[in-house]
């Protein structure tokens, strides 16, 4: 029944309203002043596959009863007076280099629906699939360095592609870089096969090609012969070589990152964005706890802890976070009260994400939940506003129009960007 | 020895005279005093002419009710003529809105009544409704005459709260749930200025219709007027035209006005809606370019495929391409019908036939190879979602082999469903049961009839009922009863889990029940639409349901099932998306589609004349390009199947092409060399290339996705499924530098083998210039003959089916 949450609860004028007391003062000069001037390149986003739980996470809730908030306790963390969750110690520490968002919250609750609405900041529609983030910037940015300008990793997610904006922006999968012995698949030549010799045979195929190219306008030739030409491209480039090769990092690093799908992937999204990728995003499965919550977010939460913060750091050392908007969120939270099977179900009412980089203010906590982290109390934000906010970020005009279905549709419709974000 | 075929075919220029209608049919007026909007499509400066104008008056497109009575009209036009009766009745009977029936429905899809607004509890702001309309007296007096009767205002309906909030004309803390030019304001304001009353005061409107329901338009800015009339409970007929919201669905195909007036705008094809008191009709809009008017030039039609196919395109003023030479309906029929390419041998043997029949013949043994059974059985299974995702490799396997035999031996669908459907005992004895484990909670070890119901009405109706779990569907008359009603049919399905979890056991119980999650009652076993069938003595509730699909239901089950094959030939159904047959979801061909269902049932629901039926039509066969004509360029070619649209292989077809073409295997862990990656029986055997290529995991109900990606480029480019073959052992290539071939026969073996034709003069010199760099280049001439191959293998035209 938590389907009864879809239904657009907050309308524009509400979040504005709401929103006024929190926007106060915030300018359009001051707005565009943050926007990064054009220096912000990439995003990275690590996605919590399922719905990060707001109670475990980013927006404990210790005042509530048992079935609320849960077996785990608060803990204090870098900024006095704000708790998290004592399954994210290190991030806790690290809180000065991000700011939590503690009402968002999404109108969709099965995971497809919101995991395209969380991807894309456009609510699904059976009309037109909307593009995700990754699809927007490889079109509106296109590619640096040779690079394809959107990865995925370690797979792709069927609700994470360009919809209508047609598989020549879908994303680039990278696999899983914590699996022993990794590199990406069909990156390089094979061996033996000499550079001339390839160039060659791509020659002769081309010439073979355009028979069909002649007398074929559709779609599908144009989209194949599109992936033809970037595999090229990044074949030839020892830049996209290097920003794959995890070897080269150090050990120890690694270490601190964690040997997990998570924290091997963060790397790897460090050094693709590092590199010249738009957008990187690391899926992090498991979050979907219908079943024993606190067993399963025991042993879970400390990966995307470890990964996290590591990353930050790592990000902020090298001068990263400056150019580079990084966020970690799910599709939605999960239910405030623990089921019958010791679960949390979906949640889509209010959830936390955390946002670094890019002129994102540390320790800042926006919005705030109700008692009972089932609603905003304060400062709602809404899924649009936060896809307003990536576009502004890295400088793409989200009210810029496509053309599909015989329709114009906005990259972004109706959000505002969350003037918090925007030092 | 390469003839074109399509020289040889006889053009046929006729154009058949249709029918007039006069429309909409059995115009029944409630009373004097009502007009009719009418229309004659086909029909062009019509007169219209009453035999009595005293009753009914005709003036130009327009009927006017005088008096009640029964009379005549004629409609005479350039085309021909048509007479219909018209009737006028006495008695005036207002359409009625009432609470249960259509302000519940209206409150429901918008949310009002749900657990988060105004049905939780404690409701919001002192205003509560019963969760979902499941006390709808308590919520009527709730809005009408409780808090005041402030919600309402009977003087002055507009000013109600009750339109003021959710339009958000007043703060509301929902949003804002409706604008005020939406049906659903609409609805209320009428309601309210009937005084809003529980039950109907007067008529119901029970269907909308839209004439003319097809429509071509030629060049941009031509207009047609849509008429939208409603059928009312009583029998009589109302002109709604002005009273319902239109859209239309493309607006840069048509754009509609308020009074129905449709105006053409770029070439395509696109639907109008008119929706009125939770009623929608469509319509179908086909905008071509401004044509010249010579002659189009059609293939003698082969069956009726044709027939419909062809006049639509007529119709619309565009001429197919021509049928397809005998070298690319070769290499096509093969892959399409049997998932294979065909052997240089194969090539040779049947374009040596010149026989009149020699197609035919083809499509014939085609069907009978085992290879159609392996290729259609892929199909089966991403339909049955066969996957060790639900089930371990031995139920696996038995259900596969039992869908196999059910393609080999032909067997009647509707038989092969009724036994899914009716599945019990243990799935590896009896593996029709294996259809139902997609439904099974793997945690909780149960079956979940939620998940079931959905399956069955996309599998076998096309109907998506999803969205009526939840809310009912207000324009489709799909509701959550309909829903519950048809999960109470397998109400009792259980599931017993032995041997390992995943050794299963199905039966029916004696007992179970459903309960409604709204009203909490128990629902009986009810069919869409209402009926609510006796469960004889003996009979399970799932024969029962079973019996309805296949029998009852025959035509819509014969009407999903064809477009679905349809779909897998030509790459879009005729109602596309395939398995979302809808009112306002359009067929292109209704009529052909129709015939297709009746072509299906007559044959026994065998599929082997189905698929005879469509790859000996023209339509099949013809090109997707033509010299001096590319193919791809008009949006209509693909959509009206003007054309072959190319396809790319599926991931498993691809695999055995490259495997055929090079003479060398691929291997799969655990079975023997040469299996097929059709014949896996784990479906997910790990395979990178399988996957790169979409083949799918079957965990979800969605066609695989036949997309091009960068990976894929990357894998035939760099990969090991090409790399490995044209370095290692067994390598065709070796076999002929061994019979000293010369590089010429090579070439031509290798084009004969991968792309079914030889290479025309310009590819010949690309070929040979390429040999002689590679030779000045100091390489082998067997590396240089190795590369050309990776060069074929890389093309677009081997990756297709043209």
């Amino acid at each position: 029944m938590q389907l009864s949450r879809m239904r657009s609860r907050y309308s524009r004028r509400d979040v504005l309203r709401l929103g006024g007391a929190t926007l106060g003062g915030l300018t359009l000069p001051r707005l565009l002043a943050g926007a990064g001037g054009g220096s912000v390149r990439s995003c990275l986003i690590f996605f919590q596959t399922g719905g990060l739980c707001q109670h475990d996470s980013f927006d404990p809730k210790p005042e509530a009863p048992r079935e609320i908030r849960g077996g785990f306790a608060a803990i204090p963390t870098a900024v006095p007076g704000v708790r998290f969750s004592e399954l994210l110690p290190r991030s806790a520490a690290s809180f000065r280099h991000f700011s939590v968002i503690r009402s968002m919250y999404s109108l969709e609750a099965i995971h497809e629906k919101a995991k395209q609405y969380a991807f894309s900041g456009q609510r699904p529609n059976n009309a037109y699939k909307h593009p995700v983030y990754g699809s927007v910037l490889a079109r509106e940015l296109g590619s640096r360095n040779g690079l394809p300008p959107f990865v995925v990793i370690p797979r792709k997610d069927i609700c994470a592609d360009a919809g209508f904006l047609g598989s020549a922006f879908d994303p680039f999968v990278a696999g899983d870089p914590a699996k022993e012995g990794y590199s990406v698949q069909d990156l390089t030549l094979p061996t033996g096969l000499g550079l001339e010799e390839s160039l060659g045979r791509a020659r002769l195929l081309s010439a073979l090609d355009s028979r069909l190219e002649a007398l074929e306008k559709s779609d599908v030739i144009g989209s194949m012969d599109h992936f033809y030409q970037k595999a090229l491209d990044l074949v030839g480039s020892p830049a996209a070589k290097r920003a794959f090769d995890l070897g080269a990092e150090p050990d120890k690093l690694r270490d601190d990152y964690g040997r997990t799908t998570a924290g091997q992937g963060a790397l790897l999204a460090r050094r693709l964005v590092e590199a010249g990728v738009r957008l990187v995003t690391v899926f992090h499965g498991g979050y979907d706890t219908h079943t024993d919550n606190d067993d399963r977010n025991e042993a879970l939460y400390p990966e995307f802890d470890q990964a996290f913060s590591t990353l930050l750091e790592d990000m902020g050392s090298r001068g990263l976070l400056d150019t580079t908007l990084v966020l970690a969120m799910g599709e939605f939270g999960r239910t405030p009260e623990i089921n019958h099977s010791a679960g949390r179900d979906h949640w889509p009412g209010v959830f936390s994400i955390a946002a670094a980089g890019a002129g994102v203010p540390g320790g800042q906590v926006i919005g705030s939940s109700d008692a009972l982290g089932a609603e905003p109390a304060e400062r709602p934000v809404s899924i649009e506003d936060l896809g307003a906010t990536v576009y502004r970020k890295l400088g793409v005009d989200s009210h810029k129009e496509y053309h599909a279905s015989g329709r114009p549709i906005r990259i972004n419709d109706g959000g505002e960007p969350v003037g918090e974000l925007f030092s | 020895m390469f003839a074109a075929a399509w020289m040889a075919v006889a053009w046929s220029a006729s154009a058949e005279m249709p029918a007039l209608r006069i429309l909409p049919a059995d115009i029944r007026f409630q009373s004097p005093g009502h007009s009719q909007r009418i229309v004659i499509p086909g029909g062009s400066h019509c007169s219209i002419e009453s035999s009595d104008p005293a009753i009914v008056r005709a003036d130009s497109g327009t009927l006017l009710a005088r008096s009640p009575g029964r009379t005549r009209i004629r409609a005479t036009c350039r085309e021909g003529s048509a007479e219909a009766d018209v009737r006028v009745g006495e008695s005036e009977s207002p359409l009625g809105i009432g609470f249960e029936r259509d302000i519940l429905s209206v409150l429901t899809t918008k949310g009002c009544n749900s657990s988060a607004c105004h049905g939780s509890p404690a409701g919001q702001n002192g205003f509560k409704l019963s969760l979902y309309g499941s006390d709808p007296r308590q919520d009527h007096a709730m809005i009408v005459t409780q808090g005041d009767g402030r919600r309402v205002s009977l003087a002055a309906p507009e000013a109600s709260l009750l339109l003021a909030k959710p339009t958000f004309r007043t703060a509301h803390g929902g949003g804002q749930l409706m604008t005020e030019d939406s049906d659903e304001h609409a609805t209320l304001l009428e309601w309210l200025r009937q005084g809003a009353p529980y039950g109907a005061q007067g008529v119901r409107l029970e269907r909308l219709e839209l004439h003319p329901a097809e429509n071509v338009l030629r060049g941009a800015g031509r207009e047609q007027e849509v008429v939208a009339t409603g059928r009312l409970s009583d029998g009589t007929t109302l002109d709604l035209t002005a009273q319902v919201r239109w859209s239309v669905e493309d607006e840069a195909v048509a754009k509609v006005d308020t009074a129905g007036r449709t105006v053409a705008g770029a070439p395509g094809m696109t639907t109008v809606t008119a929706r009125a008191m939770g009623k929608a009709a469509t319509a179908q809009f086909i905008v071509t370019a401004d044509g010249d008017n010579r002659a189009l030039r059609f293939p003698e039609p082969a069956n009726f495929i044709d027939e419909h196919v062809f006049r639509t395109l007529r119709m619309v003023g565009l001429e197919p391409f021509p049928v397809s030479d005998d070298p690319t309906f070769l290499r096509r029929a093969h892959l399409d019908a049997a998932g294979v390419l065909p052997s240089p041998a194969e090539a040779e043997a049947f374009l040596a036939d010149d026989g009149r029949e020699r197609r035919s013949a083809l499509i014939d043994s085609l069907l009978e190879r085992e290879e159609h059974a392996t290729h259609w059985l892929v199909k089966f299974e991403d339909w049955f979602r066969n996957s060790q995702y639900f089930s371990q490799g031995r139920t696996n396997g038995a259900f596969k082999r039992w869908l196999h035999d059910s393609i080999r031996e032909d067997r009647p669908y509707d038989e092969t469903v009724r036994a899914m459907l009716t599945a019990q005992g243990d799935t590896t004895v009896h593996p029709a049961g294996n259809f139902w484990h997609p439904a099974i909670d793997f945690m909780l070890k149960t079956f979940e009839v939620e998940k079931a119901v959905p399956t069955i009405t996309r599998l076998f109706l096309g109907q998506r009922l999803e969205c009526a779990q939840c809310h009912n569907h207000p324009l489709e008359n799909l509701t959550q009863d309909d829903f519950y009603g048809l999960a109470a049919f397998l109400a009792r399905t259980k599931v017993k889990h032995g041997y390992g979890q995943y050794r299963r056991v199905w039966y029916d119980d004696w007992r179970g029940e459903i309960h409604h999650p709204v009203t909490g009652r128990r629902v009986a076993p009810q069919f869409l639409g209402g009926e609510r069938p006796v469960i004889p003595e003996g009979r399970t509730r799932r024969q029962i349901l079973a019996h309805w699909i296949t029998r009852t239901e025959r035509m819509q089950f014969a009407r999903a099932t064809v477009n679905r094959v349809w779909h897998e030939y030509f790459g879009r159904g005729i109602v596309e998306p395939f398995d979302d047959f809808r009112s306002t979801n359009r067929a292109t061909h209704p009529e052909l589609l129709d015939a297709l269902a009746e072509h299906f049932i007559d044959s026994g629901f065998r599929f082997k004349a189905l698929h005879r039926l469509i790859l000996n039509s023209k339509t099949y066969q013809l090109a997707a390009h033509a010299p001096g004509r590319a193919g791809g360029e008009h949006p209509l070619e693909d959509a009206l199947f003007a054309r072959r649209a190319p396809r790319k292989l599926p991931a498993e077809v691809l695999l055995d092409a490259i495997s055929q073409v090079t003479g060398v295997p691929e291997e799969f862990r655990n079975y023997p060399p040469g299996t097929s990656p059709k014949e896996l029986i784990a479906s997910l055997s790990p395979s990178y290339f399988l996957t790169t290529f979409g083949r799918p995991r079957r965990d979800i109900m969605e066609a695989r996705s036949n997309a091009p990606s960068l990976s894929q480029a990357l894998q035939l480019m760099n990969g090991d499924v090409l790399t490995k073959r044209i370095r290692g052992d067994g390598l065709v290539l070796d076999e002929w530098l061994a019979a000293g071939l010369t590089d010429e026969q090579i070439v031509d073996s290798i084009y004969a083998r991968a792309l079914s034709r030889r290479p025309d003069p310009r590819e010949r010199s690309a070929l040979q210039a390429y040999l002689r760099s590679e030779a000045a280049a100091g390489r082998s001439r067997r590396q240089g003959l190795a590369n050309l191959l990776w060069a074929v293998l890389n093309t677009k035209e081997f990756q297709l089916s043209l």
